[in-house]
């Protein structure tokens, strides 16, 4: 069952990943799609201003993955795993690399993002919440959340 | 001879495992293997690729830098390592190596700031930096404007980009341009026979409105999304691509909002030295720019050659040589290597 959302701008796009990160809790996994300047990195800024993590949310691309803590003077509770599979996506075994990053070390106690993640991360947990973003000509976006196991269909009703 | 320190630099932060030495401010050995190679046909870092790349290569590296500089490990005064930023599992190679020589050698280690070490670099080229100074660092990782006051004990950030970094956008537009990896060098060559001006790319964060809050901020993505919609639209259309127009204006928008900043934090602040350093240094039109631009104010511009732009052991130890002569207390043994190690700390 998938739940589609129209942003027309992208304000739009921070204030989705906002509304999102109010249905997030420890071990969640989110898997971020969509072509080349979507708003996958503006979608996670949305996410972790919602968590109120601390750092500035930044392309992960370069790093490929960064830890953001709680700020719990701001309310924060739950880290944010920010990670990018791009560089890891033409290799022979991306799914052995994405273990090298040890991700799934801290899982369990994060929510973790990971843009251009779709066919290599989905093994980290037994259920993940599939976020695809496609850029519209008029430059808004359609956000399609595409729920996997667990109760992710449940917790979306919340956002209708 | 000469009292000045002689100091080995070890960087294995990235690609590149590079080991230099320096005396003072004057390079004597600059050893580099790269995994690049190895990346090129992922089509990116590749973090397990990159640590056993270093892991393999720091040893041959190391001799070939003594060889070079004509020296023993005996003779070094200190050795200086790259501590953080940069991939974990790659940093720790070169951390643990260091460890090793300076413990087998009896030698102080100075845990450095890699991007420290991109401003001190410039040393090696043109000598001792005037304090304050402002620093345009831009890399595949990093695009931040410092304002360096004392390079031996904390720098202090203006702005950093807000999304992508420089040289990222570099890398993902050479991508969509059907062009190798790493972006900079191929995009900076087809550039040279287009028309920078052929496509008006959008200035991340020059709007006024954006001025109030990020004045010394960058944002590439919005230009990086503005140019996969040109190319996406000129396929769609069955149009053939003009390569070398789209790395011309592409490099341009880039160039220009990078030196148009950095002109602005040096009037700002009232300081007549810019220098800077990283990846993204070594591209033509930032250099020829941003001395245009510096020009019309009085302000000197000091960038590194290209090999010294781009990631070296040089650049570590040409920092070590600096804390050294400062004073700086050398860090301790159990030094952690940190992949988030913040600006303000220059060694740990």
């Amino acid at each position: 069952m998938t739940t589609a959302v129209e942003l027309p701008a992208l304000e739009d796009t921070h204030a989705f990943g906002d509304r999102l990160s109010r249905l997030l809790r420890a071990g969640d996994l989110l898997v971020l799609t969509g072509p080349l300047g979507a708003g996958k990195t503006a979608l996670v800024q949305g996410i972790g201003a919602g968590l109120a993590v601390q750092g500035d949310i930044t392309s992960p691309t370069f790093v490929i993955a960064r830890v953001h803590k709680p700020d719990p003077a701001r309310g924060g509770s739950l880290p944010l795993v920010h990670a990018d599979a791009y560089r890891l996506g033409a290799a022979s075994d991306p799914r052995a690399e994405i273990d090298d990053l040890d991700l799934d070390a801290s899982m369990d106690d994060a929510v973790t993002v990971v843009e251009w993640g779709e066919g290599i991360v989905e093994q980290l947990a037994d259920a993940h919440l599939r976020v695809h973003i496609d850029r519209r000509d008029d430059d808004s976006r359609l956000v399609r959340l595409e729920p996997s196991g667990g109760d992710w269909a449940e917790r979306l009703a919340a956002l209708r | 001879m000469t009292d000045e320190p002689l100091v080995l630099g070890i960087e294995t932060s990235c690609d590149e495992t590079g080991i230099g030495i320096v005396r003072g401010h004057t390079l004597l050995a600059d050893a580099i293997a790269s995994s690049v190679d190895e990346h090129a046909r992922f089509g990116g870092v590749v973090p397990e690729v990159a640590s056993r790349a270093h892991l393999e290569a720091i040893v041959p590296t190391m001799q070939r830098a003594l060889d070079d500089a004509g020296v023993s490990l005996a003779d070094i005064d200190a050795i200086a390592v790259t501590a953080g930023p940069g991939l974990a599992g790659a940093l720790l190679v070169g951390v643990a190596a260091a460890k090793g020589y300076a413990l087998a050698a009896e030698k102080p280690i100075y845990g450095v700031n890699h991007l420290a070490a991109h401003v001190a670099v410039d040393t090696l080229e043109h000598g001792a930096l005037p304090e304050p100074a402002i620093a345009l660092l831009v890399s595949g990782g990093h695009s931040s404007l410092l304002l360096v006051d004392d390079l031996a004990h904390g720098v202090t950030p203006l702005g950093a980009t807000i999304d992508d970094a420089a040289g990222e956008a570099f890398d993902k537009v050479a991508r969509l341009l059907g062009l190798p990896f790493p972006g900079g060098p191929p995009i900076d060559r087809a550039a040279r026979e287009g028309d920078p001006e052929a496509i008006a790319f959008p200035r991340g964060l020059t709007a006024p409105k954006d001025l109030a809050a990020h004045r010394f901020d960058f944002s590439f993505s919005g230009l990086k999304t503005a140019v996969a919609r040109w190319v996406e639209a000129r396929q769609r259309a069955g149009e053939a691509l003009p390569v070398a127009d789209v790395a011309a204006s592409f490099q341009e928008a880039v160039c220009d909002v990078l030196t148009a900043k950095a002109i602005d934090a040096c009037r700002a602040q009232g300081i007549g030295t810019l220098v800077i350093g990283g990846g993204v240094a070594a591209n033509s039109r930032l250099r020829a720019l941003a001395e245009q631009r510096a020009e019309k104010y009085g302000i000197q511009v000091r960038v590194p050659r290209p090999k010294l732009c781009t990631d070296n052991g040089a650049m570590v130890a040409a920092l070590g040589s600096h804390l050294v002569a400062a004073g700086v207390a050398p860090s301790r043994l159990d030094l952690p290597a940190d992949s988030a190690m913040p600006l303000t700390i220059v060694s740990v």
